[in-house]
């Protein structure tokens, strides 16, 4: 029998050794209770090859699948950069070697930076790198580690991705 | 494609470091209709494992998203099945079980509020609505995160007075049974006009029969971004030219929601639902829907000219919103929630903005009366009075309106209560002397207006 639930309620009702749910079949914490309690077991797997019940991965639906499909699809502002393109804006007091701090660290991630602008005003700099990030770096490291950089008297790091840069500039 | 000039990426770290340009809110939307039991524990049981099982992943999954983009997302919420469809096949006549499970679920998984614990009766009441409408006090009372909405009104239906009625009633013991917290429990409950079936904003968030089984919406906000844009425009640059700002912000703010409302459906598995385009203030600073109107050119917010202003506010928000992603929904335009609006908080402190003027507002922003202060004391038929021309306003320019009324015990004119959070500062609004026993005693059912007749 398909049920999309098995409540402490069917445990009772069924009763044991055994109870065969479906694959997709939630097992509400309550009945896994119930069942520990009375000693049922709960399988999945049918009578073949019996398999204890393990939660299923959530089915979002029938229209996930199409869902899916069609997501990865919809028309974006296409961009220049290859991997992952990251926009990272540093501003802060002006020192010698900070620019080497930062590239510094971007080379050692394997980065390859397309884009640098730097202004100087009054002994405090802002600088902007459009940076392409290979696949092999996980961006949220490369982006925590780059916004740890300087400290509040030196200078500070925001990192974002470039796809939001084109979502919102770029039709 | 050109790379970026520097005043865009500018513009754009601007927006979040210093205009509190964020993501309001990512909603998941869970359909609970196989939930339904004969038994109410059953229902209970199936409500909570299939919240679970949606959503654990959500905060993480929205978390990684904000932190890869480097775009803030403030909550995370999840939308329900309006549960009285789902309790009617148990004949429970108690469904605060269903308000605790709801609970349960919120908390194993993280998100700030769950919402849906909501009926529509804009025709009429079924056993479970009754029994919905009886439980709501102490729903909201023994919860924590659980948010509640009816539909008493629609432009098809007309106004369900004897509805109006009701939750008037419901709305003061809710209040009551809530004065310690300054009657809180109000806070979470909310009735439409016209509802909106795939609206992620609490309180009145919930997905309706036309919805999928699971869908993720995104909120945005921003009203520190139009009003960081308004600012910078001169103060003799004509309305049009206004107009033309607030559609062009709106647009970039969209743009966001729709990046991270793809982003974040993709990577849960579940359709992209709708981006829902509102200015929804918060009581930081700067972060306000009044200080725009201000800006637009009224002297404080509720003096002549602030339905005007806000008339086009509302309308270039979506103008700019509808450019910017295919799948504007919600509700969609300004909030004038009161008590969360700091500048709205001092408009009413300063004698500006008074319930009759918020009430002409309320025809041109894209909700209602929200997060209003009312006395304690305040008649029922005053209260219902209130909610009962609002659910007009709605019914008869066929759009969306709400009720958002908080009678805080023991305060009375002019007293402020403290509720936190987002939630804000409420200062006790004056409903005047003059009721509507007459109307109270009626009852029964406001027909549909003719613009309801268009078949």
């Amino acid at each position: 029998m398909t049920r999309r639930f098995l409540t402490a309620e069917d445990v009772r009702r069924l009763g044991g050794p055994v109870i065969e749910v479906d694959e997709s079949t939630v097992v509400t914490p309550q009945a896994l209770e119930a069942a520990a309690a009375m000693g049922v077991q709960i399988q999945t797997g049918g009578a073949g090859a019996p398999r204890p019940y393990t939660p299923p991965a959530p089915d979002r639906g029938p229209d996930a699948g199409r869902a899916m499909e069609t997501l990865a699809h919809l028309p974006e502002p296409r961009g220049e950069l290859a991997g992952g393109g990251m926009i990272v804006t540093t501003i802060g007091k002006n020192r010698p070697g900070v620019l080497a701090e930062i590239t510094g660290y971007l080379a050692g991630h394997g980065c390859n930076i397309h884009k640098v602008s730097q202004e100087i005003v009054d002994g405090y700099f802002h600088l902007i790198l459009t940076i392409d990030v290979p696949d092999s770096v996980l961006f949220a490291e490369l982006k925590g580690g780059l916004e740890s950089m300087g400290g509040q008297d030196d200078f500070v790091v925001l990192a974002m991705h470039e796809r939001v840069f084109r979502f919102m500039h770029r039709i | 494609m050109p790379p970026f000039t520097d005043h865009e990426v500018l513009e754009l770290v601007r927006m979040v470091e210093l205009e509190t340009l964020d993501i309001r809110t990512t909603t998941l939307g869970i359909n609970l209709m196989d939930c339904a039991d004969p038994d109410l524990e059953s229902t209970c049981e199936k409500v909570y494992a299939k919240v679970v099982h949606h959503a654990s992943n959500l905060v993480a999954t929205a978390n990684e998203v904000a932190e890869e983009y480097g775009v803030p997302i403030v909550n995370k919420r999840i939308a329900v099945t309006p549960v009285s469809w789902i309790a009617a096949a148990s004949g429970a006549s108690d469904l605060v079980p269903l308000a605790k499970a709801m609970d349960a679920a919120a908390k194993e998984v993280g998100v700030d509020f769950i919402a849906g614990y909501s009926s529509y009766v804009h025709k009429g009441f079924t056993r479970a609505d009754q029994a919905l409408f009886d439980s709501i006090p102490e729903a909201l009372d023994v919860t924590d995160h659980v948010c509640s909405s009816v539909s008493l009104a629609s432009t098809k239906a007309g106004i369900n007075m004897d509805a109006v009625n009701r939750f008037t009633e419901v709305v003061m013991d809710t209040a009551n049974r809530t004065a310690d917290r300054g009657g809180l429990g109000a806070c979470k409950l909310v009735c439409f006009a016209n509802v909106v079936e795939d609206n992620p904003f609490v309180a009145g968030a919930h997905i309706g029969v036309g919805e999928p089984e699971t869908v993720l919406s995104v909120g945005v906000s921003g009203p520190g971004v139009v009003r960081g844009a308004l600012a910078r425009l001169s103060p003799d640059d004509d309305l049009r030219a206004v107009a033309e700002v607030i559609k062009a912000t709106a647009f970039k703010i969209t743009r966001m929601g729709e990046l991270v409302g793809r982003e974040t459906a993709k990577r849960l598995g579940t359709p992209f639902g709708i981006v829902d385009v509102s200015l929804a203030p918060t009581p930081a600073m700067g972060d306000s829907v009044a200080d725009i109107l201000e800006l637009i050119g009224v002297d404080s917010t509720g003096a002549p000219g602030t339905t005007a202003a806000l008339a086009l506010l509302t309308d270039a928000v979506k103008k700019g919103g509808l450019m910017a992603s295919s799948s504007v929904g919600g509700l969609s335009g300004a909030f004038i929630p009161v008590s969360e609006d700091q500048g709205m908080i001092a408009a009413v402190e300063r004698g500006s903005l008074s319930l009759a003027k918020l009430e002409a507002m309320t025809t041109v922003c894209s909700v209602g009366l929200d997060m209003v202060a009312v006395p304690g004391d305040i008649p029922r038929h005053t209260l219902m009075g209130i909610i009962a021309d609002e659910m007009a306003v709605g019914m008869v320019n066929t759009k969306t309106t709400a009720v958002r009324i908080i009678p805080v015990p023991g305060l009375g004119p002019g007293q402020k209560v403290e509720w936190g959070g987002l939630l804000g500062t409420g200062i006790v609004q004056d409903p005047g002397q003059y009721g509507c026993e007459g109307l109270w005693r009626r009852a029964g059912r406001i027909p549909a207006p003719l613009q309801g007749y268009r078949n």
